[in-house]
């Protein structure tokens, strides 16, 4: 193969991590503050795509905007969720039955809600924008990658903002990093863990949307997703959200690539075997590699 | 001398519910082809019997080891095709059951060898993908007839009679397993590390052998009962034996009945065989909805499912020592 197809593939693998980290990050802070498994994503992110779908069927919105306003929409929603069931599993240091067991279900019901009001065909959006290319230099991409590639790129750096800058990002550094020293500072756990499952719905539902202008979806859309999401998210290594981008970028070349020697269907065989072969070899994850100064953030 | 006598009849009660009540239950279901009774309520019980299997062999892993598994298919349906294949190549049925355990019980350690030496979400997760991946494969796989199915030939008459037997057999086989896991050290073991599993290990208890003898033993029940069942049904497909409902429901039935408990898989093993015909024939757009809904209000209300309501009632005192 050719250097210029090789470059092909890295943009399309970074232009894909970009909303593959979107995806991965929701379920991240989830874990990292709760130590929730968050099997319910799969759901939102399934939500996130009918949701810009309606928006573009109704009211001739963007996807794209939808993306954006998918956001605050599942913002509320996760607090919704986290109100009503969440708050009442019991809290432990380590994921629990009963957290696992309530994620499950919560999935399938908006699974198969989703499938009383959209029924099981597959649905897509096409805009005039969906075949449209821009050419950068010698290679072509799609112009609607790029863009989506934007708007998940500036959603991660302002959360890092957040993180970095704002009281409840330190609330959420601290109780990732150690609960009990967390609360004995006075950080307010509650609300802290309400916020952040609103978060990490937020970024479900956006990166949903986001998949929604590029993938034909139906409710039973993000399966796959679930599963990438964690392998991304082991190899970033548990607990930190820059690994999360890294882990993105790895899975993301892994897939790129290796749909060149094997066939789609298998596709998701690639990454479960990346899992497997990062849990054997490095259960701390690619983050611990690199960075030991930097912990979680 | 009194209070002797009444603990003596205590435990002559208790006793007498957990062991003769299974026994007479049993007599009864043994009989049943005996008695001419018609074919389609013999079919149905043979079907509670094969959930309930599974149900047992769920219990294991999540129940007593605190392990959640989404992915049982795998092994039931590994099992099915592992039977079907040997059955067609005119291997005796029962070995080729037992073939089937063998079978399940190999695959077992592909997500646990990996996945159990760490604590942490990484098993639950993993189960999602490796179900998701085999039944991938098992889609393509032309050997098999990949997503159109496998049909199988059996050179003899159909007697429903023999595989109501091989269900029965099975399901008592799994739980006297249960009976005696629960009772022996090993249990003690897995009980142990689903509490505290640092503890267990100050204490000497390796968790990583017996998180993966527990998960072959389970892998292996499981593969039976997918032979057994592939058998009856003489046509399995990757969409129906492997299919993310399968471990929806094997997972759901120790849950309603009670995790970790003895009875608990049985009895939610023959409401859920009971109640699924009903609900696919009157809601089957919406039943995953309804057990989706079910599963959270048990995690949320009572996550000792049945018995755990049973013990709480306080009515039938003798059912709370009986778990």
């Amino acid at each position: 193969m050719a250097a210029l197809d090789w470059l092909n593939v890295l943009v399309a693998a970074i232009l894909l991590a970009g909303i593959y980290a979107v995806m991965s990050v929701g379920m991240t802070i989830i874990y990292g503050v709760m130590k929730i498994v968050n099997l319910a994503h799969a759901g939102f992110m399934m939500l996130g795509a009918y949701f810009a779908y309606e928006l573009f069927e109704r009211l001739h919105l963007d996807p794209l905007w939808g993306a954006v306003l998918a956001f605050p929409m599942f913002f509320a929603i996760g607090r919704l969720v986290y109100w009503l069931f969440v708050r009442w599993l019991p809290v432990s240091n380590q994921p629990t039955l009963a957290s696992l067991l309530l994620m499950f279900g919560i999935w399938l019901v908006l699974q198969n809600l989703a499938y009383l009001i959209w029924g099981n065909q597959d649905r897509s959006i096409f805009t005039p924008r969906t075949f449209l290319t821009t050419q950068i230099g010698p290679i072509t991409v799609s112009t609607l990658r790029l863009v989506a590639f934007a708007v998940a790129v500036v959603s991660l750096l302002v959360f890092e903002v957040v993180l970095r800058r704002t009281w409840y990002g330190r609330s959420v550094r601290a109780l990732i990093q150690n609960r009990y020293a967390g609360q004995l500072v006075g950080v307010d756990t509650k609300r802290t863990a309400s916020l952040t499952f609103g978060l990490g719905i937020a970024f479900a539902g956006m990166a949903g949307a986001l998949f929604a202008s590029l993938y034909s979806f139906n409710p039973d859309f993000g399966r796959p997703f679930l599963i990438r999401s964690f392998v991304i998210i082991v190899l970033g290594g548990l607990e930190s959200a820059s690994g999360v981008a890294l882990g993105a970028l790895v899975l993301a070349l892994a897939e790129t690539v290796g749909i060149l020697f094997v066939p789609a269907g298998y596709q998701l065989a690639i990454s479960f075997g990346l899992l497997v072969v990062v849990l054997l070899v490095l259960p701390d994850g690619l983050a611990r590699l690199f960075e030991r100064k930097y912990r979680p953030a | 001398m009194r209070a002797a006598s009444s603990i003596a009849g205590s435990l002559f009660r208790a006793v007498r519910i957990q062991v003769l009540l299974p026994i007479a239950v049993w007599v009864t279901l043994a009989a049943i082809p005996w008695v001419g009774v018609e074919p389609n309520l013999v079919r149905l019980l043979f079907v509670t019997f094969i959930w309930t299997i599974t149900g047992i062999a769920w219990n294991l892993v999540g129940g007593f080891a605190g392990q959640v598994s989404f992915g049982f298919a795998v092994f039931y349906g590994l099992g099915a095709y592992a039977a079907a294949i040997l059955i067609n190549e005119g291997v005796h049925p029962y070995l080729a059951f037992g073939a089937a355990g063998l079978v399940a019980s190999f695959a077992s350690l592909i997500v646990g060898v990996p996945t159990f030496r760490l604590r942490g979400p990484y098993f639950a997760i993993a189960t999602i993908g490796v179900s998701e991946t085999v039944r991938v494969i098992m889609t393509n796989l032309s050997v098999t007839g990949g997503a159109s199915g496998y049909r199988i030939v059996e050179k003899r008459a159909f007697n429903q009679a023999e595989h109501f037997y091989s269900a029965l057999v099975l399901l008592t086989v799994s739980f006297l397993l249960s009976v005696w896991i629960a009772r022996s050290k090993f249990g003690l073991a897995l009980v142990a590390i689903r509490d505290d599993e640092p503890a267990a290990a100050d204490v000497g208890v390796n968790a990583l052998t017996n998180k993966l003898a527990v998960h072959g033993v389970a892998a292996a029940l499981a593969g039976m009962a997918g032979g057994v069942y592939a058998r009856y049904a003489a046509f399995i497909h990757p969409q129906g034996v492997f299919a993310f409902n399968t471990s929806v429901y094997i997972l759901l039935i120790p849950v309603i009945g009670g995790l970790g408990t003895l009875f608990g898989p049985v009895l939610g093993g023959v409401i859920f065989g009971i109640v699924e015909e009903q609900l696919v024939a009157t809601f089957p757009e919406a039943h995953l909805l309804i057990y989706g809904a079910l599963l959270i209000l048990i995690v949320l209300l009572e996550p000792g499912g049945i018995i755990g309501i049973a013990r709480k009632v306080r009515l039938p005192r003798r059912l709370r020592s009986a778990t």
